[in-house]
This record gives structure tokens, sequence and C-alpha cells, in this order.
């Protein structure tokens, strides 16, 4: 038999990150898939050790510049979570509205600039800008509407600097936050819009029976808070996750591999989030995904855009309530009242589940640190949907096999490192 | 007159945080009267502040061009937005190249026509680490004073 083999190498300007993929092929059947990233919070688990509890927030906002709430949010759970504190009222209200900002800049990012450039044909969102100034305009604009929210509680827009164990450091007047609701209304409109704008795009046909993973709260959409939980099954509190998941090494990357114990890959992040909790959307936003005919089970990840866009909507809808019931707390944080122990805190960052844990000592120093993000999780996954599509790019010219696996590792927004942001790709046929 | 100087970076993965480096380094130099200093982590951050009558300097990390520590200073139209020309490294999900691109289009008009970039080249990081190399931390001073020309200008 002759051997041919071909190699092409591009650059994938449209994922964060530094890493490689490769697809060896041999005739329509994977061989392998291998994604290579490395991953930054390993770096910062030994970073934490030795430092304050206070410090945990701002440095592990460092970690990611596109996600940096959901790293405060899962760090200062945890660590309540250790020294026992419980936060509610309307400081759990403003932490639930700075995660909504988060949600709303991220997704619109990811729809309007990186993934909907894949099905309408473009290189990348400066070309579909293009011919498509319009929605690219509204996009931005949507995505803006989550900077103010995040400006304003968080301090800044990007590494926010205003929140802090127990609480904030400054709350927001009630005017300030009303001065965003005109904007949210404009938002909420401009993403139905985009939702059926985004509806007609030509979606692959494909499905896979993933064990899906995400946070299920009592009655709400999740992003804080809830219980670990499966589609087939698992239903545990966030201090169960390390006997439930483990992360194993792989001799091609420097990231770990996460995987549920005994079972193997799972996904989470949207698509998962749908599924699981499509009953705790709010009535305007599950109206919105019914309009487009799009409702739980969906499992085609390339819809994934479609969820974002639903996931939006509930941030806005979330915001919108938030501010109109809101009423300035007494205090802006609980005090701490320091103990030794340990604690662990998972919430839904925009790409996924995201869990901290932390062991501290008596005078609040951090022992150990341990922090599993969400591309980590999916990692393994991404790599099995490339092994079920390999058929299909099998069959494409080179050109169109290589767009078509972009798209497919898109489909999970992978946060790959915030250092530089480039994925070699290659796609090798023998 | 004054100026908007941008920089951007990430200051714990080692030489990308290069260009917050220069940020701050101009900080303590003391700028001209109606210069405003901004550090970002995301390039998309740049688009809302692109929209400026100001002349915009942007300083970032550069790989791809020239020997570590060697600052260079060309407009921003000269840079690569995919793989051609000098390529700003510190960006995330949209490269540099193509937010500045993407500022003037949808802009209409309302952004900044005066904008240049500033880079320091260095090797690739390939992990997090705090701080900078020697040869790029020597090139801070090299690379402010390059800002500080061009607002001067």
């Amino acid at each position: 038999m002759t051997e041919k083999k071909r190699t092409i190498k591009v650059e994938l300007a449209r994922v964060e990150g530094e890493g490689s993929l490769t697809i060896r092929l041999k005739g329509k059947k994977a061989t392998a898939v291998e994604l290579r990233i490395f991953e930054p919070p390993r770096f910062f688990e030994a970073f934490l050790r030795g430092r304050s509890h206070l410090e945990v927030p701002d440095i592990t906002a460092r970690i990611c510049g596109i996600c940096p709430v959901a790293y405060q949010m899962s760090s200062c759970h945890a660590i309540e979570d250790a020294l026992g504190m419980k936060i509610d009222g309307s400081v759990r209200a403003l932490r639930r509205l700075l995660y909504c900002g988060e949600w709303i800049e991220s997704h619109a990012l990811h729809v309007f600039m990186l993934h909907a450039p894949d099905f309408l044909g473009y290189a990348d969102g400066l070309a579909m800008a293009k011919d498509h100034l319009d929605v690219v305009r509204r996009g931005l604009r949507i995505k803006k509407t989550g900077n103010a929210i995040m400006t304003l509680l968080g301090g800044r827009e990007i590494h926010p600097i205003n929140v802090r164990i127990g609480g904030f450091y400054r709350v927001p007047a009630k005017n300030e936050l009303r001065a965003l609701l005109p904007e949210i209304e404009w938002a909420l409109g401009a993403v139905r819009q985009s939702l059926t704008w985004a509806a007609d795009f030509p979606f692959p046909s494909f499905e896979r029976d993933y064990e899906l993973v995400s946070l299920r709260h009592e009655s709400e959409y999740p992003f804080s808070e809830g219980r670990i939980t499966s589609s087939k099954g698992l239903d545990l509190p966030a201090r169960d996750f390390d006997a439930h998941f483990e992360e194993t090494q792989v001799p091609y990357s420097t990231a770990l591999h996460a995987r549920i114990r005994g079972r193997g890959a799972y996904l989470c992040g949207p698509i998962a989030r749908f599924n699981l909790n499509f009953d705790r959307l709010g009535d305007s936003t599950r109206d919105a995904a019914r309009s487009i005919e799009l409702s739980a089970p969906c499992r085609n990840p390339f819809k994934s855009i479609l969820i974002r866009l639903v996931e939006i909507h509930q941030a806005l809808e979330d915001a919108r309530r938030i501010i109109g019931s809101y009423v300035p707390p007494d205090r802006p944080y609980v005090e701490a009242e320091l103990r030794a122990g340990t604690g662990h805190g998972c919430t839904e960052a925009p790409r996924g589940m995201l869990y901290h844990r932390y062991t501290v000592d008596a005078e609040g120093m951090i022992t150990d640190a341990r922090i599993v993000p969400p591309t980590s999780q999916n990692q393994r996954t991404i790599e099995e949907d490339l092994f079920h599509l390999a058929d299909v790019l099998a069959t494409l010219p080179l050109e169109e096999a290589t767009s078509r696996a972009e798209q497919a590792v898109r489909n999970f927004d992978p946060c790959i490192s915030c250092s530089t942001h480039f994925l070699d790709l290659r796609f090798e046929r023998a | 007159m004054g100026a908007r100087v941008i920089g951007l970076g990430q200051p714990v993965a080692g030489d990308d945080g290069v260009g917050i480096a220069v940020l701050r380094h101009l900080r303590e130099l003391g700028v001209p009267g109606g210069t405003e200093l901004f550090e970002v982590a995301d390039a998309t951050a740049l688009l809302p502040l692109l929209e400026t009558p100001l002349p915009v300097v942007i300083v970032d990390a550069v790989v791809g061009h020239g020997a570590a520590g060697e600052v260079l200073e060309v407009d921003a139209d000269d840079l690569g937005a995919r793989g051609a020309g000098p390529r700003a490294i510190s960006t995330h999900g949209v490269s540099l190249g193509q937010t500045i691109r993407l500022a003037r289009l949808v802009a209409d008009g309302r952004g900044s026509s005066r904008i240049r970039f500033v880079g320091v080249t260095i090797i690739r990081p390939d992990r997090y680490g705090c701080g900078l190399s020697p040869v790029v931390l020597a090139a801070v001073p090299r690379a402010a004073a390059a800002v500080l020309a061009r607002i001067e200008r």
C-alpha cells in the first residue's frame, strides 16, 4: 500500500491561546486526534500557596482576560465555604449581576466575532463585517452592554478589582444601576433579532450522546450556585467533585484531561447547561428559544451558537430583574472570621463549569489550591468530536476540512491560555 | 493636544507583560498633560478606546520580528492581521491588527485617525511566570522613550 501523508498548518486566530491540533486519518477513519494546549491555571495553583485568602480573587482574575469574573466567583465561593460564610440578599444578587455582565460580553464576542464567520463562510469577524456591518455593530453593542455592567460592578471591564471575599469593596447606588436599563432593554430585542438571524445558519448534521455536566440550582438558571448534575445521573455537591472527577496526563500535551471516574469524557458549557436546565430559563428567554424551535434536548454542538444567544438573553433578563428589585445592602461585604479549613467552589463560566478548591490555615493563608477550568474538562470531548467527524472530513478538500475542524473546535469556545493566540492545526492523511 | 497610550499585555505571562510594563514606566516618568494611559489585557477592549479624536499609541509585545528586546515603531495598519507583518502577541480571540481595522470599520468616522504601534520583540512565552526577562526588561525605557517621542511630536 502506498502511503501518502499531507500536512497543512493554519493559524487559528480566533481561538484564544496557543495550541495545536493534529488529526491523523487512515482512509475515512481517524487514527489519532491530539489537542495540545498550554494550560495556565497550573501555574496559579503554585503561585497562590502562601498568599493571603484575601488576595485570591484578584490573582485568579488574571488567569483569563475574557472570563475573570468566573475565576473570582469560584475562588470567592470556595474560600467562603472554607470559612463557613454565607452570602445572601443584595450582595448575592449583585454577584449574579456581575456574572451576567461577563456572560453577555464573552458570549457576544464568541457569537458575532468568532463563530458566526464560520457559518457564513468568512475567514474572520473583520471579513464578515465588510458584508454584515449592521450585524457586527449590533453584536459589539450587545457586548458593550455586558462590559458596562462589569465596569460598574467590577470597577473596570478587564480584571475587575471590586470583588472581595464576602462581597464587594463598594456597591453601586440604585440610580447607577438603573442607568443601565435602557441599554439592557435594547439588547434584549437585539438578541431576539439575532436568534432569528442565526437560526437560518447551515448547521452540520452531527449529534453525539454526550454525558452533559452542569450545575443545577433549585430555582435559577445556574451561574454561581447549585449541585453538580449530569445527564447520566450525577447529582452531587461541589465538595464531592474530586471523588467523581479525575484529571489524567496525556503524552502530547502539558494540560491535564478531565474525565468522570470510571466513565470517561463529558461535556460542560452552554449545551450542557441548556439541556439540564431548560426548565430554569426565564419565561421570556424560553419563549425566545422556542420561537426558533430550539428546546431541550439539543445535542448538536454546532448549535451552541444559538444556545449562547439564548444564554445572553437569559443574562439580560436576569440583569433587568436584579436591577429592578435592587435595594443597596447595609454593608458591601460580610466580614470573614478566620479558621483553618478546606472549601470548594463551582460556578458556571461562560465556557462551562469552573471548579476551585482551597485550603486555608488559621491565619487565612492559602496552603493548597486546585483549579479545574472548563476547557480542560472539555478537551477529551473536543478530541472525540473530531474523531467522529473524521469520516466527513476525509471526504472534503483539505481547505474545507480544515475549516470544518476549526469550526468544531470553536463549538466549545476554548479558552486555551491568556498569553498567545494561535492554534496550529495539522491534518495528516496516511 | 493630548494623546491616548494603551498598553496591552498579561503581566503574569512573562515577557507578554511588556506592554503593561512600559505603561507603568511612563507613569513613573510622567507624561505630558492631556495624555491618557490605559492598560488592557483583551484586544477587543480596545474597540471603545479607539473611538477618540486623540492620536493613539498602542504598546505591545511582538513575535516574528527581529531579536528579543528590539523596539520597533510602525503604523498600526502595518500590523499583521493574520500572518504577515510584525505580529502583536497579547491579544485574545481577535488579533490586534484585526481589532484596529474593525474599530475603523464600525466607528463610522468617530475613531482615531492616527494610531501608531510601538512593539517590543519577545520570544513567544510557553508558560506563565512573573517578571520580564533581562533583555526585554532592558528594552522598557527605550520603548517608553519611543512612545514619548511620538506623543510629543
